[in-house]
């Protein structure tokens, strides 16, 4: 029985860094999965990680429902932004919770996905998204870099998994 | 693909499964007011839970709880925040410094019957003792308009601060009332 | 060991289609995850089983270019996405407890489109029967290419 749900690769921070690269994506997979579970250096409640393929920075565009401190709204931009995680001033030792769901990856059609995310807290400050992304680009994917908007770091112990999901 | 300093990175192409079943909780009686998962084993990365679930309570519908992580005591110290749409109206709601966590709604004894509501909670990294725990749930239902202010479809965040940075031993989910038979908990480990 | 997580059916259009069925659906899992990505745009729909009846309603949280919660009752399909769908839609269907026999089918589903339209939404079929097929019809036809494939969970 073909195996479905494969473990492709994970990267466990043992220090701060700009941005993680998984490069040299198997291409015999039919969907990619990540999690994320990352924290910003960043001197703020939230940053939002955002991501590049193919070494791409550009047509990427998003839409997301979200609900902030409080309150609830939707919007769109032309970003590469994907969700958000907790960053330096929230509870420490609090990490995001994010999956990200791109399927046909290798595909000849646009890229398009899906990304959940939220922040944990034990305060009135707090962040939860639900996020709809699309690359206009044709190419299959073969390289995802993942970095923070604000440009800090992700910090130490933030952890990122690539998982490939074969279909029938 | 080559470690990068200060990156741990580990290939496992050629592992043959990451996504495992655990153990799986049916409610079969009545008076269930609890359902947990104990001696969780600490040899995958993150946790999936997916539920179908319905509650005796005397109403339309009902909460249902992530609970004293761990089996520690009581306390209240679990957080959380969520999204909601009744089909009438979205809101958010946070809540701090409770006695549990609620990860959504689910239908109860004055709605449809055979109605159960559909829950997905992850936990990432579940054993690492670096990082407080947070879940991500996906929690609804629907009742075709049975009754006013219901149904919901919930995306929430919950959280313990009495739990810390420890691992994830022991999981409980309640409920205000008790589970309606054939409550379904199932948990999963993820590699 | 049989796997956990098993992909049940899949079918990839080499040509246009009108609708898509994907039946024979075994009874052998727990839950379902059905994953639809196709470039079409427009409102794509669902049913179960065939049941063209009013049996179906649902609850939404959308955002497009605009932002709120509806919801539809005695329906003759559920929503596989809502909103302004202008193509490249993945739909991502979690059907839990699907094979019972005494449990009206609840869904949920979470669709991206674009880069436009995001939402989250609750569903219900009020039947009792094991789900053993699922039907999409998008509002002209699907474009080559587009992919539906049924994941099976197996609970412990």
């Amino acid at each position: 029985m073909p195996n479905t749900y494969r473990l492709i690769s994970t990267n466990t921070l043992n220090s701060a860094a700009s941005s993680v690269t998984f490069s040299n994506i198997p291409q015999f997979y039919t969907d990619l999965k990540v999690v994320m579970s990352a924290r910003s250096s960043n001197a703020s409640n939230f940053d939002n990680p955002r991501i590049s393929i193919n070494n791409s920075t550009s047509t990427f565009t998003r839409r997301e429902i979200y609900a902030e401190s409080g309150s609830a709204g939707s919007e769109s931009v032309a970003d590469r932004i994907i969700g958000n995680c907790p960053a330096a001033n929230l509870t420490a030792n609090t990490f995001g919770s994010l999956e990200f769901y791109l399927p046909n990856y290798t595909s000849s059609n646009y890229k398009f996905w899906s990304c959940d995310s939220v922040t944990g807290s034990n305060s009135a400050t707090y962040s939860l998204w639900l996020l709809a992304g699309l690359w206009s680009t044709t190419t299959a994917v073969s390289t995802i870099a993942f970095s923070l908007q604000t440009g800090a770091n992700f910090v130490q112990h933030s952890t990122f998994t690539l998982y490939g999901i074969s279909n029938a | 693909m080559s470690p990068i300093l200060g990156i741990t990175s580990s290939q496992l192409i050629g592992r043959l499964t990451s996504y495992d079943s655990i153990a799986t909780q049916t409610v079969t009686g009545t008076g269930v007011t609890s359902v947990s998962f104990t001696s969780i084993p600490q040899t995958y990365t993150h946790l999936q839970i997916r539920a179908s679930v319905r509650s005796n309570s005397v109403a339309a519908y009902d909460a249902f709880y992530i609970y004293n992580l761990n089996g520690a005591g009581v306390s209240s110290e679990m957080a959380n925040h969520y999204i909601y749409g009744t089909g009438a109206a979205v809101g958010v709601n946070s809540y701090t410094a409770q006695f549990s966590s609620q990860m959504g709604f689910v239908p109860a004894a004055n709605t449809l019957a055979n109605n159960f509501g559909a829950g997905i909670v992850d936990i990432l990294d579940y054993t690492n003792t670096n990082k407080n725990k947070v879940m991500r749930g996906l929690v609804g239902y629907d009742d075709n308009g049975n009754t006013s202010g219901s149904p919901f479809i919930t995306f929430s965040s919950a959280y313990s601060v009495q739990l810390g940075t420890s691992a994830v031993t022991n999981l409980t989910f309640i409920i205000n009332n008790s589970f309606a038979i054939g409550t379904k908990f199932a948990l999963y480990g993820v590699k | 060991m049989p796997s956990t997580y098993e992909p049940i059916v899949t079918n990839t259009l080499t040509t246009t289609a009108n609708s898509v069925t994907l039946s024979s659906i075994p009874s052998t899992y727990t839950d379902l995850v059905v994953v639809v990505a196709t470039t079409t745009g427009g409102d794509i729909n669902f049913r179960i089983n065939g049941d063209t009846g009013a049996n179906y309603s649902q609850t939404v949280i959308y955002g497009y270019s605009s932002f709120g919660s509806t919801k539809s009752t005695n329906a003759t399909y559920n929503w596989l996405n809502y909103g302004s769908n202008s193509g490249n839609l993945l739909a991502i269907l979690q059907l839990n407890n699907y094979s019972s026999t005494t449990a009206n089918k609840t869904s949920i589903v979470r669709d991206a489109a674009n880069g436009a339209t995001s939402d989250v939404m609750a569903g219900l079929w009020r039947s009792t029967a094991a789900i053993t097929s699922l039907t999409f019809t998008p509002p002209s036809t699907f474009a080559v290419g587009s992919t539906f494939t049924i994941y099976g969970i197996k609970a412990a």
